[in-house]
């Protein structure tokens, strides 16, 4: 039965990415497949091979306490995420009513109204195992 | 299925149809490839399993809405007299939660790839054929969805630094995006089914602290983005490339008179409507024909969504008097010079709805030019590019 429904699940996978395949290929928008190609590569490059190793190299040498990485998280994600706006802050094409906000102001007021839910986690932290009192605590196994 | 007995030594059971390859010589093995190269103990199957079930529905939600507003936007000939015209607020919900989820995915996508990367290093680097194609799988999988995700979230901005067309590649990625998630899931099966439940995998505080911080990434993320479609979380829409309230007559506008070089309307323009009985308006004697309001909204592709109340002719009583019969479908076409939705199809659904106007005014005010002056459509649960913009000519084609 899982088999079976494996079996399904994997015929199925392989028909719509066939069709994706075809349609992207026949498009007649698209008159040079290959940009796609060269984009998506570049793009798996850049993320495997640039990005994702800086994470890993701050992770291990210079980031310690589940709170500092957990807000590096959150600005992480709200910078991918905003700092396109950021940059095209000035370039609406004559339409003020694209990227309207201050996007500078914005993103840098997000960062710090996290890192100041940071901070009052760790405080929040470091308070209650100030009141628990067994032992010096280790900061990698720290839950807060 | 066809396999030999589970050899205890091998991670995988062998095949007789996959063919062995054989490994890389053992010097080889440097850097990211040593075993223990990777410190955090993250990265295991249930952190994995994890991330990869919000972020396999994040991408589902994507394709699924994503297929609603292509089909919505360009049916196919045997679907478009079958399209519904309500729910009213349908494409509101389902194009804001296209954006919400796919910008939801992409921390989503980062904690999940992270998590994984150590088996990009895995040695020897295939062990067989099988392997090999699974791992391009893989490969094809992680840079449609990054694309998909880089384009979706860029075109919001009408931000287009590539050289293929937007709506096209975005469709067809997410068709090879989607059945590299589903080949994905079917080869992992067992994997996923292993540590599914919490029991499955001992408790560790760091993935506890790490699954913490990916929720309140996408969290936040959605937070200061959603209000450009959900109205109560507006105060908090900080970087989202709209505000529902931002722009002329307190509505935000995608293409502008400018572009479309409409900012002056002829002044002899007529409303020229065809049918079996063929008639012309003035702006003046439309406004005397009956008038109706209705609060739609303009629902746009990029995500945005805002609320308006529209005022102006019915569609329907429009085409009644051109002596067409309810269950025409009619083509509408604009004043614009060009741009690909100057003439837009409205199948008969949307036609025949009561509350499918041609608005000559909002909220109260006589259209502005970047609105659509002096008429144009707007019907329920319709992309906002079809709501045409400075009408000129309304044609009953069936």
């Amino acid at each position: 039965m899982t088999a079976a429904l494996r079996a399904l699940l994997l015929a199925a996978g392989l028909a719509v990415i066939g069709y994706g395949l075809s349609g992207l290929l026949a498009d007649p928008y698209i008159t040079d497949p290959l940009d796609v190609a060269v984009w998506g590569i570049g793009g798996l490059v850049l993320h495997d091979g640039l990005w994702v190793p800086l994470v890993c190299l701050l992770g291990a040498f210079a980031v310690r306490g589940p709170v500092l990485r957990g807000w590096l998280v959150v600005a992480a994600a709200v910078t991918a995420v905003g700092l396109p706006a950021v940059l095209r802050a000035d370039d609406d094409h004559g339409n003020p009513s694209v990227l309207p906000l201050p996007y500078l102001r914005n993103w840098l007021l997000v960062l710090a109204a996290t890192a100041g839910v940071a901070l009052l986690v760790a405080l929040v932290g470091r308070w209650r195992r100030r009141g628990r009192a067994v032992r010096r605590p280790a900061p990698r196994a720290d839950r807060s | 299925m066809d396999t030999e007995p589970a050899d205890s030594g091998t991670p995988a059971p062998r095949r007789r149809y996959d063919p062995p390859l054989p490994a890389p010589p053992a010097f080889l093995r440097r850097g990211p490839f040593r075993d223990g190269a990777f410190s955090s103990p993250l990265h295991e199957p249930r952190t994995v399993v994890v991330v990869g079930r919000w972020l396999g529905a994040a991408l589902l939600v994507c394709f699924l809405t994503g297929l609603t507003s292509h089909l919505l936007q360009d049916p196919p000939g045997w679907l478009a007299p079958h399209l519904p015209a309500r729910p009213v607020n349908g494409y509101r919900v389902t194009q804001g939660l296209h954006v919400i989820s796919g910008l939801a995915a992409i921390p989503l996508v980062g904690a999940k790839l992270w998590a994984v990367y150590p088996r990009l290093f895995e040695w020897p680097p295939a062990r067989s054929v099988l392997h090999a194609l699974e791992r391009l799988g893989i490969a094809v999988l992680v840079a449609a969805v990054l694309l998909e995700l880089f384009t979706g979230l860029l075109n919001t901005l009408q931000w287009y630094p590539w050289p293929f067309p937007f709506r096209q590649t975005h469709f067809w990625l997410g068709w090879l995006a989607t059945g590299g998630l589903l080949v994905h899931l079917a080869v992992k099966a067992p994997l996923i089914a292993a540590v599914w439940w919490r029991r499955a995998a001992p408790a560790l505080a760091q993935r506890r602290a790490f699954l913490a911080a990916t929720t309140a990434a996408a969290g936040v993320v959605t937070l200061v983005t959603a209000g450009q479609s959900v109205p109560w979380l507006r105060s908090l829409d900080l970087l989202a490339p709209r505000r529902p309230d931002i722009g002329p007559q307190g509505l935000p506008v995608n293409r502008t008179a400018a572009h479309a070089g409409t900012v002056t309307v002829p002044a002899d323009w007529r409303l020229r409507v065809d049918g079996p009985q063929p008639f012309e308006l003035t702006l003046a004697e439309l406004g005397e024909l009956p008038q109706h309001s209705a609060e739609l909204p303009i629902s746009c592709v990029e995500g945005w969504s805002a609320a308006a109340r529209w005022t102006g002719v019915r569609m329907a009583d429009l085409v009644r008097r051109a002596g067409a019969p309810p269950g025409s479908a009619v083509r509408v076409t604009s004043l614009e010079a060009d741009g690909p939705y100057r003439v837009m199809e409205m199948p008969a659904p949307y036609v025949d709805d009561p509350l499918s106007l041609l608005a000559l005014r909002v909220d109260g005010e006589v259209l502005a030019a970047d609105h659509g002056f002096p008429a144009r459509v707007i019907a329920p649960n319709r992309p906002g590019v079809l709501q045409t913009k400075w009408v000129t000519r309304i044609e009953v084609i069936a």
